[in-house]
């Protein structure tokens, strides 16, 4: 009898010493897509746990596109679900997130600190709605000893890029050998593929929200795209390559240039990859006559409008877009650093030189549109990609086709 | 209505009614709609509401993106609609799929059904093959074509060079990425139409082909004269199913092609989902919605009114 009331005693002394600590913490739940890395940003997380007592952050992963991520966060978003507190978002959706009403104001926050197309892409209305997390453009990812071994500089326009893959896989013989890798399938890349050649035209989709589409120059873009693929540059089934086969089939040896964002970079030098030590990154072509052109890209962080920890999830998305996580993914996830003076981090330059000259690049990438009907823009093009590259519009048609959508979509 | 007459027949042969019944002094007819009262809320609830709402919603310019309150705007989602290329596109590969799909599942499934009936010794092996395409989830059904038939690591492309022809880019041309999806489809659902007719084989009695073999009838001719007829039930219930969901399209497609390339083997329900779900254009979305299910009210109502002659 004795030992039992001990015994309970003990059990619930023990229950408690374990429920009150945890009634104290605050569990938040950040929602960080599959391809970034999560183990990387777990390490992070870590260490704002470690000096941030009475704070627990798990993570949630999903999705390993921008559209799937987007469909799962449209679902989620859309019915109030307040299990998230914060979100990972493609800088091209803080606008649309804002304009529902889906992410709080971060506010009193200086954004001048951030390279200045971060602060633009998370400033909607004059209101801070996002975060950045890191920042990300387009670049020529090619193989140097091949270049060297032909004698060839990487090249500067698209034209160059087209004679210079066709020296080398007509004088490799091997027939696994592509000479360029782009991406064609209806994904959001797609959207970069088709902007990539318009802009280098010196052409703009829209003007402070209105299109100020140039059908020319879209021909001119879709055509110069198909053509990669009739005259055998790129393989044949290249409406069905994603960004990731990109990566893949570049890592594996099997291409000459791939036209890819910055995370391929730290898998290329991976042990699982073939090429380690042979690549090389450069500035995108431009068309002959124009100026190279690139792709903003890049992540941010929002923080939910249904979080019940409105304050806290605020000072998480602080830390993780702080200088020092800017630092710490740049190094560890080859992520490009949102902080200017992160790109002559010796530190940062060390894990990837070629970030010195990624700056420059970053700097003047151009956004993709700013609209909160960004998914219908995007889904226009990039199904037009797609269709003009299996054959099936001519790029005469595909530039008709989204013109007369993208009038109805930005009216 | 069933419930009614059995309780009229009861209330016939057993004058006497329950004591609480009595009680209430509740009439048949009150006591079926009491009874009938929860099966109706709740389909009401989860049905007739949906829809009606759905109706409603399709007459309003509602879009989550612009971050304006609904507008009542008439008829001018439909309008949309009948200037939309892709909403004629989308709903022309439906009825395509529908077309195609159906009678091909329908001959499928008849030939697995007749075979599953022949008199084997062990019948479970035969039954378990027919179950499994049936039981798998449409989506993986619609990954593991997809796979099947890739370009440069499916096993389609690999079958064909072992026999000397030129492989296919399977995605790359909208030909060629239908007939691989029109093929998927008919593999999933042949054996849910061989499910159905089996069950309807089973029902003909032995005797007739043992008095027809009598008479000196052949076996082609069984078929047409006894099998078909007889199964005539089945095969009906079994084309408004298959029809109704393959008005539905959604999965495989979405899983094995997304709909390309471009739009070319997109089906009005991903369409909707595409205009719901990723544009967040609910109005124009419910309009689209109103429109599938008109569609598929037309096709079992025919279904229905060739039942209904048949009895």
């Amino acid at each position: 009898m004795n030992c039992n009331i001990r015994a309970a005693a003990l059990a619930c002394a023990t229950i408690f010493s374990f429920a009150a600590p945890a009634l104290a913490d605050t569990e938040l739940k950040i929602y960080i897509s599959s391809q970034h890395q999560p183990n990387v940003w777990r390490k992070a997380l870590d260490q704002y746990e470690a000096k941030t007592p009475g704070v627990k952050v798990t993570i949630e992963t999903g999705g390993n596109t921008s559209e799937a991520q987007a469909q799962y966060l449209n679902t989620v978003m859309s019915a109030k679900d307040s299990s998230l507190d914060v979100l990972i978002l493609d800088v091209i959706r803080p606008a649309q997130f804002a304009a529902a009403g889906w992410t709080s104001d971060v506010e009193g926050k200086d954004l001048s600190t951030y390279l200045p197309a971060y602060a633009e892409a998370n400033t909607v209305g004059g209101k801070t709605v996002a975060l950045p997390a890191f920042a990300d453009a387009q670049f020529l990812y090619y193989r140097k000893d091949l270049l060297d071994k032909y004698g060839i500089q990487p090249p500067k326009s698209w034209d160059e890029l087209k004679t210079a893959a066709k020296t080398i896989t007509d004088g490799e013989k091997n027939p696994e050998l592509q000479g360029l890798s782009f991406q064609g399938k209806a994904i959001e890349g797609a959207v970069c593929t088709f902007l990539l050649p318009y802009w280098s035209q010196g052409k703009a989709l829209t003007n402070n929200g209105r299109l100020s589409f140039d059908h020319d120059a879209a021909v001119k873009s879709l055509a110069l795209w198909k053509s990669f693929a009739d005259d055998g540059v790129a393989k044949k089934n290249i409406a069905e390559v994603a960004t990731d086969d990109t990566r893949k089939e570049f890592q594996a040896g099997n291409v000459v240039f791939a036209v890819n964002w910055s995370y391929a970079w730290a898998q290329s030098q991976g042990p699982e990859s073939a090429v380690a030590g042979k690549v090389g990154v450069a500035r995108l072509p431009a068309m002959t006559g124009g100026e190279s052109a690139t792709c903003l890209g890049g992540w941010e962080w929002g923080v939910s409008a249904f979080s019940a920890h409105q304050d806290e999830a605020k000072k998480l998305v602080a830390y993780l877009s702080s200088p020092e996580v800017s630092k710490f993914m740049a190094i560890n996830a080859s992520l490009l650093p949102t902080y200017a003076d992160l790109y002559k981090d010796g530190d940062v330059t060390k894990a990837a030189p070629w970030f010195a000259d990624a700056l420059q690049v970053v700097e003047t990438a151009k956004p993709r549109p700013v609209t909160p009907r960004y998914n219908e823009v995007s889904e226009t093009i990039r199904t037009t990609v797609n269709a003009v590259l299996a054959g099936v519009s001519t790029p005469e048609e595909g530039a008709s086709q989204i013109e007369s959508r993208l009038k109805r979509i930005l009216r | 209505m069933a419930t009614t007459t059995s309780l009229k027949i009861s209330a016939d042969v057993e004058p006497r009614q329950a004591a609480w019944v009595r009680w209430l002094d509740l009439s048949d007819r009150s006591l079926a709609i009491l009874l009938l009262a929860p099966a109706a809320l709740l389909l009401a609830l989860i049905i007739v509401y949906p829809v009606c709402r759905l109706a409603y919603t399709s007459f309003f310019s509602l879009s989550l993106t612009s971050g304006l309150p609904a507008e009542f705007a008439g008829l001018e989602n439909y309008r949309l609609m009948i200037d939309d290329p892709v909403f004629w596109e989308t709903t022309w590969n439906t009825v395509l799929i529908t077309v195609i799909t159906v009678p091909g599942a329908l001959i499928v499934g008849l030939g697995l059904a007749l075979m599953a009936n022949l008199p084997f010794r062990t019948q479970w092996p035969v039954r378990l093959s027919l179950l499994i395409p049936w039981a798998l989830p449409l989506s993986f059904a619609g990954l593991i074509f997809a796979w099947f038939f890739h370009s440069e690591y499916g096993v389609v492309n690999d079958v064909l060079n072992r026999v000397g022809l030129p492989g296919v880019i399977w995605f790359n041309s909208p030909n060629w990425a239908f007939a691989a999806i029109c093929l998927t489809i008919i593999w999933k659902t042949s054996s849910f139409m061989a499910l159905i007719i089996l069950a309807g084989l089973q029902t003909i009695p032995r005797s007739l082909y043992e008095a027809a073999d009598v008479d000196g009838a052949g076996r082609l001719r069984q078929f047409f004269e006894i099998t078909l007829p007889l199964l005539k039930p089945s095969i009906v219930v079994a084309l408004i199913f298959r029809t109704i969901t393959s008005l539905q399209t959604f999965d495989i497609p979405y899983m094995m092609t997304g709909g390309g390339p471009g739009t070319s083997t997109a089906t009005l329900a991903m369409y909707i989902h595409q205009n719901t779900v990723s544009f967040l254009d609910l109005g124009y979305g419910s309009a689209l919605a109103v429109v599938m299910f008109a569609l598929s009210m037309c096709v079992t109502a025919v279904y229905l009114r060739m039942i209904r002659t048949k009895e």
